[in-house]
Order: structure tokens, then C-alpha cells, then sequence
């Protein structure tokens, strides 16, 4: 299969500069260390944020930490897509006898992140662990299904900062401010936030899909409808449909920068 | 030999206004974070103060923060890093001139022009908000004086302890990978990835005895009124002191890295 020998290259690629992969993804892994560090400092220091405590939030940031490491990890050609069509290489991929989307997921595998998605199934398992909750069937396919959303929601992201970069082909400060901000603001609860915020990140972008709503129902608290809250993961899903269209409609309107 | 770093300097700053395009989307992006944090650290702080620390102090720490990002993030001079491990470095061995105090010029040169293009903006639109969120005036004229004074200081120590990235390059080769694991160490115990004054009160009297908190979190407190002017002045002496210790160490072990560099030909 085709995207074994893409795997294989990358692997084989990333193993050149062993030492430099490695000691990349140590800086990364310290990176989220501190972050963490920095979550629980606060909850140290004020014990709980409306009523959620420190290993909630930890979850919230398991979640984030591994559906974020593994779309940057695989789903790396979409999020590098500006270049692409910088160096003009994207012609080259368009050229070929093989489905766009098939290749750009082959097009380039970030490694160095693996040891992200490893440090957040960890903390996800720490947190998993210890929060309160009465486990039950039901709970566990809704977790599992807020770690895809998780995945699905930051891959149509990525989608979105492909499609408006094939009009201004530079690579928008104001996208990374969506993805990287709703990374961290994720880290919590979504609704300990002002009104707007709160709203701006769960109908517009369902970033609450994998954070407070499904998270209410497994450790039921809040006050919004359980049921909502446990099918919030799969309508968050929904969210790639809007954003398959519009990288389409990009994608059709490419003319190519003569590079 | 005055003169050369005075050069130096100049063509960094006049280099960095070229990119006003990044500077405004730089803006934005602080902005935004700005509120996000104070909507966050609000949402913990749900007393209006913590020992003292109150909401309003602490949404001017956060828009200082904002404002003066880059004089406070120990970043590393775009060219430092490239030359040491694509080997340009021995063109610099060939001149007269002391390659730590370019690095050094060069990289303040940078964060002080990237400074000047941005804190102004933050600081306006900061000081128009509504009164809970926005950035208060100093607390006193002394305070704003040791603040400015404090700041300085901070700047010059953010880019000191930057040229600790530059010496580890020459150990790691990564430049990306040094830098980061540096500034990842400074923000979290310089305070700003959490505002000190929001940190468990143990972890507080640990940071008092690193230099990192001296970069911004002094200048910050100083300027709010939470640190007083006689302890601010006391402090002031005491990052001073660092800020000397932390040049001469570097210096000595950059020194020390040139004598090992070997230049590999190609």
C-alpha cells in the first residue's frame, strides 16, 4: 500500500537525524511539562474553577495534548499546506494519479510529536483515574468519541488555514490564534469564560465538543441537558462537513503561483 | 570600536521596522490572548483579591505582559543560531570584534525595535477598556520611574540569558530545540506562563532566589504598586547583580566554545 511506503520514508527520514528528532521532541515534551505545571499551580493555589477541580482540568488537557499531537503528527501536509503552495510544490502533488487528500496525508509525518501523543494518553490515563466518576458503558464510547472528535475538530481547522491560504497564500497570523488559542483555552473548562468566548468556541468551533460538554456528562456536573452533552462529541464531528466544502472549493479555485 | 556595535545595533532595528505587516498581526494575536487570559485567571480569582494581588492589578500584569512580550520572551538572534551550525561562524572569526558583544547588540537590537512597534498599540487600546479589564495607570509617579528603570533592566537581562541558547547551540547544534527548552524554563519561573502572584506562595519564595523574575515580573509589580518602592529599589540592586553574573558567566563560556570550535571545511 501506498501509504506504508509513505510511513516507511518518513520513519527511515526522521531516523537520519536521530539526535535531532530526539532532542526536539525533549524540548516539545518540556514545553507541555511546564504547561502542565502552570495548571496545576493554579489549581494549587484556588483549589477548584466553578466547581471543577485540578484532575478535571487535567483531562481537559490529556485530550487537547494527544487529539492535537496526533493531527500535527499525520495530518502534518495539511497543516504546512501554505508552503506548499509557496515553493509551488502542490502542483507537483496534483499532477499525480493519487486522491489530493491521500497524498497530502503522506506528504510529510512529524515524528517528533510522538512523544506528545504518549505524554498525553499518560496524563489522560493519570487523570482518567482519578477524577469522580461512575464509569459505565455509555461513558466510556462518549470518551472515546471525544478523543475523535478532538482529532476531527483540529484536522477541519487545519482544513479551513489550507483553504484561505490558497487565497492570500500567506499563512494567516489570525488562523494560528484560533488553533493555538482554543489548544489553550481548552486546557480548562470552556464556560469558566466570559459569555462571547464561551459561545465563539462551542457553535462556531465545537472546541466545547471535546472539552466541558462531554466532560459534564461523564462526571455529571453542570446544568445543561445530559443527553446534549453526551451526543455533543458526535455532533462536534459534524463540524468537517462545512470545512471538506470549503477546502474543495479552494482547492478548485488553485490557478498555481508560478513558482 | 564603540561605533561598531553602535552600527550594529542600528541595522537590526532599521532592519526589523521592515516587517510592520508581522508586527500588526502580532498585535492581534497579543490582544486576544491578553483577554483570554484575564477571562481565565478571572474565572479563578473569584474573590476579588489573592493576598493583596487584585483583579484590576492583575489585568494590568497581564497587558504589561502583552505589551513588553518580546523584550521578556529569551528568545535567540536569527542569524546566532544558523551560523553556528552551518559553519558561517568562521567569517566571524575573522574580524576584530567580539563575537559575544554582537550577539548580544544584535539581539537587543531586535527585541527593542520589535518592542517599539508593538507596545504602544496594546497599551492604548489596554488603557480604553472597561475599567475591570483594562490597564490602570501607575501607582505612583516613583513607582512608573522604577518601573521604566526595572524594565531596562529586565530587557537586558531577557538577552543575557538568551546567549545561554546561543552557548548550548554550540553543544546541542539545535537551535530551535536550545532556544525553546531555555525560554520554556525562563517563562515558567519568571512568571509568564502564570503570573507569580497567582503561584502557590512556597513555589513564590523558591522564584525569589532565580533571576528569571527579575525580566518582567519585578518591573511589572513595581509598576502596579503590589511591590512597594523601598523593597522595589532593594530588588532593583539585587537584579543588577544578577544581570552581571549572568553576562560574565556567558561570556566566559562562549569564550570558551569559540576556543573548542573546530570548522569542518565544506
Amino acid at each position: 500500500m501506498l501509504y506504508n511506503k509513505y510511513l516507511k520514508m518518513h520513519i527511515k527520514s526522521s531516523l537520519e537525524y536521530k539526535a535531532n528528532t530526539i532532542f526536539l521532541a525533549t524540548a516539545q515534551v518540556l514545553v507541555f511539562v511546564a504547561e502542565i505545571l502552570g495548571v496545576w499551580m493554579l489549581f494549587e493555589r484556588f483549589d477548584t474553577v466553578a466547581g471543577w477541580g485540578f484532575y478535571d482540568s487535567l483531562l481537559m488537557v490529556g485530550i487537547v495534548m494527544t487529539t492535537f499531537a496526533f493531527t500535527e503528527c499525520f495530518a502534518r501536509g495539511y497543516d504546512e499546506f501554505p508552503n506548499l503552495i509557496k515553493s509551488g510544490s502542490l502542483d507537483r502533488l496534483l499532477v499525480r494519479p493519487v486522491n489530493i487528500y491521500y497524498q497530502l496525508f503522506g506528504a510529510k509525518i512529524e515524528f517528533s510529536k510522538f512523544f506528545r501523543i504518549i505524554l498525553g494518553i499518560v496524563i489522560s490515563i493519570i487523570a482518567i483515574i482519578n477524577i469522580n466518576a461512575d464509569w459505565n458503558a455509555l461513558k466510556i464510547i462518549v470518551l472515546i468519541a471525544t478523543y475523535m472528535c478532538g482529532c476531527v475538530v483540529i484536522f477541519s481547522l487545519m482544513l479551513i488555514a489550507a483553504g484561505i491560504s490558497v487565497y492570500t497564500i500567506e499563512n494567516l497570523e489570525f488562523v494560528n490564534i484560533i488553533t493555538n488559542g482554543s489548544k489553550e483555552l481548552a486546557y480548562y473548562p470552556l464556560n469558566i469564560y466570559n459569555k462571547w468566548l464561551t459561545r465563539l468556541f462551542t457553535f462556531v468551533i465545537p472546541v466545547a465538543c471535546f472539552n466541558y460538554l462531554p466532560l459534564s456528562y461523564i462526571i455529571g456536573v453542570g446544568n445543561i441537558p445530559l443527553w446534549l452533552c453526551a451526543i455533543s462529541p458526535f455532533l462536534g464531528i459534524l463540524f468537517i462537513i462545512p470545512c471538506l466544502i470549503f477546502f474543495n472549493i479552494s482547492l478548485k479555485r488553485y490557478q498555481g503561483t508560478g513558482t | 570600536m564603540k561605533n561598531t556595535y553602535v552600527s550594529i545595533f542600528k541595522m537590526q532595528f532599521k532592519g526589523e521596522l521592515q516587517y510592520r505587516a508581522k508586527a500588526i498581526s502580532g498585535i492581534a494575536t497579543q490582544f486576544f490572548w491578553g483577554i483570554m487570559y484575564i477571562y481565565l485567571y478571572m474565572a479563578f480569582m473569584s474573590s476579588d483579591t489573592i493576598d493583596g494581588f487584585t483583579i484590576t492589578q492583575m489585568a494590568s500584569y497581564i497587558w504589561l505582559g502583552q505589551a513588553f512580550f518580546a523584550l521578556r520572551y529569551p528568545g535567540m538572534h536569527k542569524d546566532a543560531g544558523y551560523e553556528i551550525t552551518n559553519g558561517n561562524i568562521c567569517y566571524k572569526f575573522t574580524r576584530p570584534i567580539n563575537l559575544y558583544n554582537q550577539w548580544y547588540t544584535e539581539y537587543l537590537g531586535e527585541k527593542l525595535a520589535s518592542t517599539l512597534l508593538r507596545f504602544l498599540p496594546i497599551i492604548i487600546i489596554s488603557i480604553l477598556l472597561p475599567t475591570k479589564y483594562s490597564l490602570s495607570m501607575p501607582a505612583n509617579f516613583t513607582a512608573f520611574i522604577l518601573f521604566l528603570i526595572s524594565l531596562i533592566i529586565g530587557g537586558l537581562l531577557c538577552v543575557a540569558i538568551s546567549m545561554y541558547s546561543v552557548y548550548l547551540t554550540f553543544i546541542t547544534l539545535s537551535p530551535k530545540g536550545t532556544t525553546t527548552i531555555v525560554a520554556t524554563i525562563a517563562n515558567l519561573l519568571g512568571g509568564a506562563i502564570i503570573p507569580i502572584p497567582l503561584m502557590p506562595t512556597s513555589i513564590q519564595s523558591i522564584l525569589n532566589f532565580l533571576p528569571f523574575r527579575y525580566i518582567s515580573d519585578l518591573p511589572f509589580r513595581i509598576y502596579i504598586g503590589n511591590i512597594g518602592i523601598s523593597d522595589g529599589l532593594v530588588q532593583i540592586a539585587i537584579s543588577i547583580v544578577w544581570l552581571i553574573i549572568i553576562i560574565v558567566s556567558g561570556k566566559l563560556l562562549i569564550k570558551n566554545a569559540l576556543k573548542k570550535t573546530i570548522i569542518q571545511g565544506g
